[in-house]
């Protein structure tokens, strides 16, 4: 058993900031754990999921975050506690259930973690999901290091169970992908039985009353943040600077503060509980000082609390000076980092903090050298066939046809690597639901075709209502499921159709052919890595009119590889590679673009990179001289 | 030309596609993995980035008028342009008269080619029968009966040829319209430019006044009730003012002045309605049923003729005066209008 | 003592085992460590970027300040000198290996790869002292580029100041890997601690 789910406390671990929100939540008594995969979130039930062979909780993958929610909270409603987790996109599929929940209230520890995303280093938006514990009326906690996390998300599940109401706990990437030292405390050994007591209905009936209820809550989890530890304050009792921080934001504070030397002269206070602010606290440190700096990721969310909080405290909080991203002091987008802040001091004390000298020198040594690195399928992606096939077909059409997309790995279908194809993308599900709209704009003379491609996983996510919009409404859309038999983008996290659960038990697959054909919609199977035929079939499909679907079954190059990978052993014979003459132009390298593939330039020649290529043979197919052979594999 | 400008695909988007102008000769295609034939119409791909590509120099629409040896003479040839010989034909097996446009005159030569070995593979126009028509090399005599029969549509032919070349055929013959004519005398240049051999060996071009569009075509028959699959079409003489479909289902009328809407823009530009650059040239006899009229026009194309005479597979008479007079009238007012076309073309381009 | 190194290469290559087991470590010598990891679209050709940082007096922030990295582990060339502006000094210590990965628009053609020359040539320029080793193809030769991040952390383990020695890397990786794989990985450790002692 791994160390992480030993019984035993009082030892110290290297663990990620995910994997010590997971141990907090098995401190703090978890029973029931929920959550749907996504970067920056998906480790914690990774990690809970696999506490599950060893510890008496249950962990799943839900089929989206709303659902993952509802369960978790049936769970909380027998008096169990429970834990639901995804990232910032997640709570707003989740957000129409969780505003809801908090009218009727919880009653075993809940606790909501969202993983925001600043920078957006692997999501569609940067969004902040702070605020929905405004719009919920929901306590709101924020760790900084991987330690905070555990002691925080232990924490969060008896503040829930004093306030009968759900609390959220937010970490962003820079703390859920931290590992660092971290105490960690025992597990206790409760037994628990789940039951609803049906004297005590949940529901939001009568709502005014339930939304007096709510703020009630509210204040008195105010009260509670007010005498817990996790606001304290650092620094001089009169600075001349005050710094309100919280989450990673803090950490880069602290650091920056340090490395300027200023640490007799600034204060920090740190926000560990951001909704609803501890006033008092918030108010005997204004005292300190007029020069107030606001450190957090995202959104101006505590700045804007805390403003207005000054303007409520009207006379006693006297002319105070803000600075944040509201006066342009801080960025308003992106990641944070201890520079920003050296910047920020060198300007407001008068230091030379940052070796300018060094950075312009390599800066306009680098000049134009340096380029960003290209996103590209794995080799043997069947994406890389899926794009294909629909780029030759929607060009065969010839009617000026574009991809409406969805997410996951086959997002980078904006890309080359996906041949440019994909022409919008935005939430889970949303390429069908827009192109369910495209299909009825023809009435305005719109003639271009639309193909909406939509990965399995997502499908089951969010895809379905759109499909199922599209069937009602007569709508003129054609859906490829690009069914890879997994959830790749995120790490593997089983599905409903991949036939086995979050804690690797066996369940039946949702047959996705079955379940299309139950919608009386016309569905076809094809295989990506047959570009040609799967070109023909798009090409036909793209002539009818009404709901079409095509699968395009195939298993994902990595699962592929894990489960014995590929019979070829690829090579490029020289003599007939064409390269750069016409007839060619490079066709493998410049436009299939596989990563396995790579150009040879003393011989002007394409070659394969034996230590990437997995040997899935499409390069062969597409070459137009037969340059590139497939042979039977060497073992 | 300039780098704007590059004699590859680049040019040949813009010059060609962008403006509507591609006739679906098939010149480009298969050459490479960028163009493609594709259910009557010729697109483009994925964007080739060389600036000397085959695809722009064979092509009868990139070069603009008088830049190319082709188009210069071209431009010179007055009415039907030059010939050796001017002849009324017909093929002597009635059979091959029956099914096909052209008096069975075609399947005639070629197979006649294909015996002496003038030729090895002939690249022919498939009808396509529920698909859109495309080009087929054809390699046994026996083969090229089955290939008789127009469609009025823009088939993408010369795919075949260059699909065909560096398989081991080295004499092809090629039935096609004046453009694919004139597709093929760009690339014969090119081929004595890069002192290589060119396969093709004999020439022979329809009389067209415009090909239609596939696709639009195609639509426009479903849309008005068409049944089975077709075996031909015809253009009855005036005043008609019909098309004709013969399918399986049975024979179907439609108004001309409809089928005229489909007329690939890329026809209305076009000079030659007599196949210029072709060793023989091929059409109708106007006004007299089973006869074609045969424009002989290289020393290959009169020594074939010849020998088709002795040996008894066509029978020739001379062509009458007036004929001659109102066939070289209609091509002159096409190359007229064509050269009009193409002026109005070029003019908007400066205005705008 | 603090000690800010910054790992760096591309998605595949062993850059976040890398850094737990250096992390593992530290937590065995009772060190703190914080390491700070990036890395979105890793799996598909894109650049990861670990930030590993140790002290002996308290935890350091995810993020390494300006300028402010001892050492960078460079698993493939190009990486250490895209971070270089940020966070390089002219005291760091550079330990490349010397194999490229062309990313996709290098391999089309839509970029150019620097080429090896310039790529030292920088590294010795803007650092103190730069290991220039070509450790992929002694990962090659010891049973796959899988063992170039191995390699990579024996060359470190001889650094001066590093305060993690190979031996404590061995005690990690003994409760990591099976026992199969274990002579594979010290060899690696070995070669490598001896590819920058020849340097």
């Amino acid at each position: 058993m791994k160390k992480i789910f030993q019984k035993n406390g009082n030892i110290n671990l290297l663990l990620q900031g995910n994997e010590a929100i997971a141990r907090g939540a098995l401190e703090g008594d978890v029973s029931f754990c929920s959550g749907y995969p996504g970067n920056p979130s998906s480790e914690i039930i990774e990690t809970l999921a696999d506490a599950a062979s060893h510890l008496p909780i249950y962990t799943e993958w839900s089929i989206n975050e709303k659902v993952a929610v509802e369960a978790a909270a049936a769970a909380s409603f027998a008096g169990l506690r429970s834990i639901v987790c995804m990232k910032q996109c997640g709570l707003n599929v989740a957000s129409d259930f969780l505003v809801n929940l908090t009218l009727s209230g919880t009653k075993g520890g809940m606790v909501l973690v969202t993983c925001d995303d600043p920078s957006g280093i692997s999501s569609t938006n940067e969004e902040d999901a702070r605020v929905f514990a405004d719009l919920a009326d929901t306590p709101l906690l924020e760790p900084s290091t991987p330690q905070e996390a555990l002691e925080m998300t232990k924490w969060a599940f008896d503040l829930s169970e004093k306030i009968n109401n759900i609390v959220l706990l937010r970490s962003v990437s820079h703390l859920s992908h931290t590992r660092s030292v971290v105490r960690i405390g025992e597990l206790p050994e409760n037994e628990k039985k789940a039951r609803f007591d049906t004297r005590n209905p949940f529901h939001t009936f009568p709502v005014i009353a339930k939304h007096n209820i709510r703020h009630e809550k509210l204040k008195t989890a105010e009260t509670i943040f007010e005498s817990s530890s996790w606001n304290p304050y650092q620094g001089p009792e009169e600075p001349e600077l005050l710094i309100m921080a919280c989450g990673s934001a803090w950490c880069y504070v602290l650091e920056a503060v340090e490395i300027a030397g200023l640490t007799g002269r600034i204060g920090i206070l740190k926000l560990g509980t951001t909704w609803p602010l501890p006033k008092k606290i918030v108010r005997e440190t204004l005292r300190k000082c007029d020069r107030i700096l606001f450190a957090e990721e995202v959104d101006p969310f505590i700045e804007t609390a805390i403003k207005a909080y000054a303007a409520d405290l009207g006379e006693e909080a006297g002319g105070k000076t803000f600075m944040g991203k509201a006066s342009g002091h801080i960025p308003s987008t992106g990641e944070l980092n201890p520079s920003i802040f050296l910047n920020l001091f060198e300007i407001l004390f008068g230091l030379d903090l940052i070796n300018k000298t060094y950075r312009e020198k390599v800066g306009e040594h680098l000049d134009g050298v340096i380029f960003p690195r290209e996103f590209g399928f794995c080799p043997g992606c069947p994406h890389r066939g899926s794009y294909y096939a629909i780029k030759q077909a929607l060009a065969w059409d010839n009617r000026d046809g574009f991809i409406s997309g969805d997410i996951g790995c086959y997002t980078m279908g904006i890309w080359p690597t996906g041949f440019n194809q994909v022409k919008s993308v935005h939430a889970m599900g949303s390429g069908l639901g827009i192109a369910s709209g495209y299909g009825k704009l023809a009435q305005f003379g719109f003639d271009q075709p639309v193909v909406t491609v939509c990965g399995d996983s997502t499908f089951y996510h969010a895809g379905l209502p759109g499909l199922i919009n599209a069937k009602f409404n007569k709508s003129d859309i054609l859906l490829l499921v690009l069914d890879n038999s997994a959830t790749a983008m995120t790490g593997f996290q089983p599905h409903p159709g991949t036939g086995s659960t979050a804690t690797g038990e066996d369940t039946e697959p949702v047959d996705l052919e079955a379940l299309l054909r139950s919608l009386n919609i016309g569905v076809d199977v094809a295989d990506p890595y047959e570009t040609e035929a799967s070109a023909q079939k798009i090409y036909a499909l793209l002539q009818k009119k009404g709901p079409r679907v095509l699968i395009m079954k195939r298993k994902c190059a990595l699962v592929q590889g894990k489960q014995g990978g590929f019979p070829y052993q690829m090579s490029v014979n020289h003599d007939v590679c064409l390269g750069e003459s016409c007839g060619c132009g490079r066709y493998c390298t410049r436009i299939f673009r596989c990563p396995g593939l790579i150009w040879d330039k003393e011989n002007m020649k394409a070659t394969i990179d034996q230590v990437v290529c997995v040997g899935c043979g499409m390069c062969a197919d597409i070459c137009p001289r037969g340059a590139i052979e497939k042979t039977g594999k060497r073992n | 030309m300039d780098k704007k400008n590059p004699e590859g695909q680049t040019g040949l988007v813009e010059h060609v596609f962008k403006k509507g102008l591609c006739v679906t000769c098939g010149a480009c295609v298969d050459l490479c993995p960028y163009m493609h034939y594709h259910d009557g119409r010729v697109t483009v791909m994925d964007k080739c980035q060389a600036e000397d590509g085959r695809c722009f120099k064979w092509c009868p629409r990139a070069v603009p008028p008088g830049m190319n040896t082709a188009d210069a003479e071209q431009m010179a040839a007055k009415g039907i342009g030059p010939f050796r010989k001017i002849v009324a034909a017909r093929a002597c097996d009635e059979k091959k008269r029956e099914s096909s446009q052209n008096g069975g005159m075609a399947t005639a030569l070629l197979t006649l080619a294909m015996e002496t070995g003038m030729i090895q593979g002939a690249i022919l126009t498939d009808r396509g029968d529920d698909d859109a028509p495309s080009g087929k090399m054809v390699l046994s005599k026996e083969m090229i009966s089955a290939f008789s029969g127009s469609r009025y549509s823009a088939s993408g032919a010369l795919s075949a040829l260059n699909r065909a070349v560096g398989k081991g055929v080295e004499k092809i013959g090629v039935v096609g319209l004046p453009c694919q004519m004139e597709a093929l005398e760009r690339r014969h240049q090119y081929y004595i430019k890069k002192q290589m051999t060119d396969q093709v060996t004999l020439k022979i071009g329809l009389f067209c006044t415009w090909a239609l569009d596939y696709r639009k075509l195609a639509a426009y028959l479903e849309q008005e009730g068409l049944t089975g699959t077709v075996i031909k079409c015809d253009i009855p003489p005036p005043p008609a003012e019909i098309f004709r479909v013969y399918t399986t289902g049975g024979t179907f009328d439609f108004p001309l002045p409809d089928i005229r809407q489909m007329i690939q823009k890329g026809c209305s530009v076009c000079t030659d309605m007599t196949s210029l650059y072709a060793d023989i040239s091929l059409g109708a006899y106007e006004g007299r049923e089973g006869w074609n009229t045969l424009i002989i026009r290289t020393e290959t194309g009169e020594k074939l003729v010849d020998l088709a005479v002795s040996k008894g597979r066509i029978e020739i008479e001379a062509f009458p005066e007036k004929n001659m007079s109102d066939l070289d009238h209609a091509a002159q007012n096409k190359k007229n209008r064509g050269a009009d076309a193409s002026l109005k073309m070029t003019e908007g381009e400066v205005g705008s | 003592m603090q000690l800010n190194l910054i790992i760096t290469g591309v998605g595949g290559q062993g850059n976040v085992l890398a850094s737990q087991v250096l992390g593992h470590a530290a937590v065995h010598k009772g060190l703190f460590v914080t390491i700070g990891e990036t890395f979105g679209l890793s799996q598909r050709g894109g650049p990861v970027l670990s930030h590993i940082r140790l002290s002996d007096t308290a935890l350091p922030g995810p993020i390494i300040p300006p300028n402010a990295a001892h050492m960078v582990v460079g698993l493939e060339p190009l990486e250490p000198v895209r971070i270089l502006q940020e966070f390089g000094n002219e005291d760091t210590v550079f330990i490349v290996n010397s194999r490229p990965i062309h990313p996709l628009n290098v391999i089309a053609g839509d970029a150019k790869y620097p080429d090896d020359r310039w790529l030292k040539n920088t590294l010795e320029c803007f650092g103190k002292k730069l290991y220039w080793l070509d450790a992929t193809e002694l990962a090659i030769s010891l049973g796959g580029a899988i063992m170039l991040n191995m390699i990579m952390l024996g060359a470190l383990s001889e650094m001066d100041g590093f305060p993690i020695s190979k031996s404590d890397i061995k005690d990690v990786i003994r409760t990591i890997f099976p026992e199969s794989k274990l002579e594979m990985n010290h060899k690696a450790l070995d070669l490598g601690s001896k590819l920058v002692q020849n340097a």
